[in-house]
Order: structure tokens, then sequence, then C-alpha cells
């Protein structure tokens, strides 16, 4: 919080403002100001359950003599966390011209253990193996975060007992099962000290005592003593804390999620202005009345993404290569005609 | 019973029907709200409140816009309804469409600040590190209060 008052100068007058107080490899805590409630909670929504990344979706066992059973063990693989980078190359298998899955819409994962020895073993998510042709070489590996290097504990087995499976990952999103949810909790917060009285707090017989200060309370003035209610008053600064589950970087998601946000919008511009024939963004490919998956245009204005995630961490500070990494706007839809500019603060 | 709310007839093979347009849906569909002048209702297939509170709440806002809102008329159908009145001089559709395509720039403003703030705390964060580095071992790295 020490750096924001110079940079304040080239900033858009209008518009939103954000301010990052923490970033690692596992959590961004930001503050975005300046904006509406609904523009921040949409943001919220999408982080939460829109943005696509890759699970176990189907599993085949061929050998199963552990104590547990197969749906259980199956369930068990779903929620393992895999690494999601470059899985904007990877297609929804519902789209793909495969019959089933192949290796342009599925990660495959053998998994095959068995107890040799008179101890019991335990299987963890690094025994998983991805094989066969795959679109990078993470995408669909397990995320393994641990100082062992072992990951999640899928199993355990007693001497004699073997597991052998073969998985099939896909791509999707957590609308459709959770499985898919890039983020392990999204912390969204507004109006510390409840001015707005959006909150009804419940108390014993001191609230003040009874309900800590929230860590942004000292962000914001506290109420006055005997301040009368302002009825106009909005929320206007919104806290967010994004952390990730793994399958990608929280600045990642978050990025990801305001382009699915604006390809979920831009989706709409091209359909409308289409159908009126007003001279507007005439779709090119959007059009078909087919089904079709929330990603709009995959393979269209989406490849500045394509290349992994060239994120400020982990590498130089200046790789900072994202869609709207230009000064420009060159955001995703750099190319048509609204997106050009800011001229809509 | 099933067709009349697909919903209650939950198998896995229809899980995705709440986010993907079926053969021959249309994402948005506007209709003239006869009885009101200036007034048209959107139909949105295969949405939820993440569009439908972000769009009426910044239609309310527009210039010239006299009224919007929007329903959900259950919530296991993924449809949301917003309905626009404007005050005559334009039309509920061009309203919609500045509206989209103002978020849509705020957005992109948005990811623009988001990434330069990022950049700026990662700076930071680096010479805080090399400071403590200098001092001493660091601990893990990249951790950093406010």
């Amino acid at each position: 919080m020490d750096y924001d008052p110079m940079i304040m100068d080239d900033a858009e007058a209008l518009g939103p403002v954000v301010k990052i107080s923490q970033a690692d490899s596992v959590r961004v805590k930001w503050e975005l100001s300046n904006t509406d409630i609904s523009f921040a909670n949409s943001l919220r929504r999408v982080m939460l359950a829109e943005i696509p990344t890759i699970a176990i979706d189907l599993v085949e066992i061929e050998e199963n003599s552990s104590v547990l059973a197969d749906e259980f063990i199956a369930h068990r693989l779903g929620l393992i966390p895999l690494n999601a980078e470059g899985i904007d190359s990877l297609l929804y298998s519902r789209d793909c011209d495969c019959d089933g899955c192949c290796e342009h819409c599925s990660v495959r994962l053998i998994l095959h253990a068995k107890c040799t020895g008179d101890e019991n073993m335990h299987v963890f998510a690094r025994d998983l193996v991805p094989t066969g042709d795959r679109i990078n070489q993470v995408l669909g590996t397990p995320i393994i975060n641990d100082s062992e290097g072992l990951g999640p504990l899928i199993l355990k087995l007693r001497p004699g007992q073997e597991i052998k499976l073969e998985c099939i990952a896909k791509k999707g999103i957590a609308k459709e099962h959770a499985k898919w949810a890039p983020s392990a909790a999204i912390g969204f917060e507004y109006d510390p000290h409840n001015k707005l009285h959006h909150l009804d707090l419940w108390y014993e017989s001191d609230p003040k005592a009874e309900w800590p200060p929230s860590e942004y309370a000292a962000w914001e003035e506290p109420p006055q003593e005997g301040e009368p209610f302002d009825y106009d008053a909005v929320p206007n600064r919104f806290y967010f804390n994004v952390e990730t589950a793994g399958p990608l970087p929280p600045d990642v998601i978050i990025s990801e999620g305001i382009k699915v946000l604006q390809q979920k919008l831009a989706g709409l511009i091209h359909e409308l202005a289409d159908e009126g024939g007003d001279g507007g963004v005439n779709g090119d490919g959007y059009n078909g009345g087919g089904p079709r998956s929330p990603e709009y245009g995959a393979g269209a204005g989406m490849d500045g993404f394509n290349g992994g995630y060239t994120t400020p961490f982990g590498g130089a500070a200046a790789g900072n290569q994202s869609a709207w990494g230009g000064a420009g706007g060159a955001t995703a839809y750099g190319t048509t005609p609204y997106g050009a500019g800011s001229s809509w603060s | 019973m099933a067709a009349a709310n697909y919903k209650h007839d939950n198998t896995v093979e229809r899980s995705f029907e709440l986010f993907v347009l079926q053969e021959g849906e249309k994402k948005i569909t506007e209709k003239v709200v006869s009885g009101m002048s200036n007034c048209s209702d959107f139909l949105l297939l295969k949405e939820d409140h993440t569009l439908g509170n972000l769009l009426s709440a910044y239609l309310r806002m527009a210039p010239h816009v006299m009224f919007a809102a929007y329903k959900i008329g259950h919530p296991n159908v993924p449809e949301v309804l917003i309905r626009v009145q404007t005050d005559g001089s334009i039309t509920p559709r061009e309203a919609f469409l500045t509206t989209l395509k103002q978020l849509v720039a705020l957005y992109g403003q948005l990811g623009r600040e988001f990434q330069k703030e990022l950049a700026l705390r990662k700076y930071a964060d680096q010479s805080e590190n090399a400071a403590a580095d200098a001092a001493g071992p660091s601990g893990t790295s990249g951790q950093n209060g406010i």
C-alpha cells in the first residue's frame, strides 16, 4: 500500500481502480473500488463458476482389489486438481469431432499400483501418470504442492492389493461440477463497518465486543458516534481474496475471469447487433444456431493467450504478456470495433 | 412432467444444459412489449444472475433509460428476462447495446489496471525480498503483508 499515490497519475480518470495488498503463488488479495457492486459481484461469480479448467471425468477401472468401491475412487480422482496451463487450446469434448475423446479434447492418466511389501502402501496423486499426446507438457499433470512431492492421497493398499485404472481428464467449468473450479475460495467483502446496514449482526449483549473487526476495517473510516444513517450511500470498495486450488495461478484466475465475462458480453453484442442488422458488428462465425460452448470463438481472437500463462510470477516481471498487457488496450476483443479503446469511461 | 421442468430429470448427460445452448436456440432475443411505449423484453437463454444483475444495474445507470430490471422465472430454468424502457430518444436495443459495449470496455480497463498493479506489487515484493535477503536468510519468498 506504500506505492499507490504515484501510479494514480496515468490511471484512467474514471472506471475501476485496483489495489493489490498481497500477491503470491497461492493468493491475491486486492481491492476493487470506484465501481458498482454488480460489476464486482459478476466478476466474483464468474471466477467461481465459469473459468474452464481440466479435471478427471471418466475412469475405467481394470483392477481394484482395494477396500474402496470403484465409484468412491472415481469420485476422489475427479477432485484431484490438475494443471490447467494451456487449457485454451483444449477443446470441450462435446465440441470435438472425435468419437468420445481424443488428444484434442482430453488428457489420459494412468494409475497402476500394487502393494508388494508387507506394510500398507499409500497411493498419491503423483502416481497418476499422464500418457499419450498432450497439448503441452504440463496440461493435465496433477498439482503437487507439498514439500515431499506426493500430492493428495488417493487410497491405501494392504499387502497384495492392487489398483489399475485409466482416467480421462476433460475440460469443463465449475457450473457443471465443482471439481472444475480453479479457486479454492474467493473472499468477497465490502463495508467492513456495516455502515450500510446490509448485515443485521446478531448479538448477545454488545455487538462491538462480539463481532471482531474485519482486517479491512482499518482501511475505512469507522462510523462516528451518533452519526446519522446515510440513505444515499452505496458500496464502493470491494475486497477480494482469490485463493487458487492449484490449476491456475491466482492472478490468472482473475484475468481469466475478466476474459470469460467479456466473452459473455461480447457474445450478446454480436448476436444483438447482428439480429437487428443495424450495421453494427457482424458476427464472424458466431451465428451458427447449433449448440456451442460458453467459450465463444475459441480460435478467433484468443491467440494471445495460447502460449501458456506468462504471469509475472515465477518469471521476470517484464514478461507480463496477458491479453491486456499492451498499453493500447489490446484486449481479447482488441480487433473488434468496440474493444479498441477506453472511450467508455 | 420431465419436459415441463427438465432439471427435475437430472442426469449426467444433461448437466451442461445449464450453460450450453441447444440446437436452434438463440442466446438473446428481443421482444417488444406491446402495452408500453419504448419498452422491450430481452430473453437471455442459458444465463443467470451474473449477467442479469450486471446488465440491469448498468442499464439503470445509463442515460435515457427509464426502467430496467431482470427476473429469473424459476431457479431451475436457466433463463433471464431483462425488461428495458427508454424515454424514446433511443430504442431499448440501442440502450442495451451501449451498455454491453460499455461493460466490455470497463472490464478491459479493469484487466489492464490489474496487470499494472500486479507488476508493481511484484516489483515491490522483489525489492523487499532483496532487502530481506541482504539482511539475512528469508522465509517463504513472495509472502508479504500489507
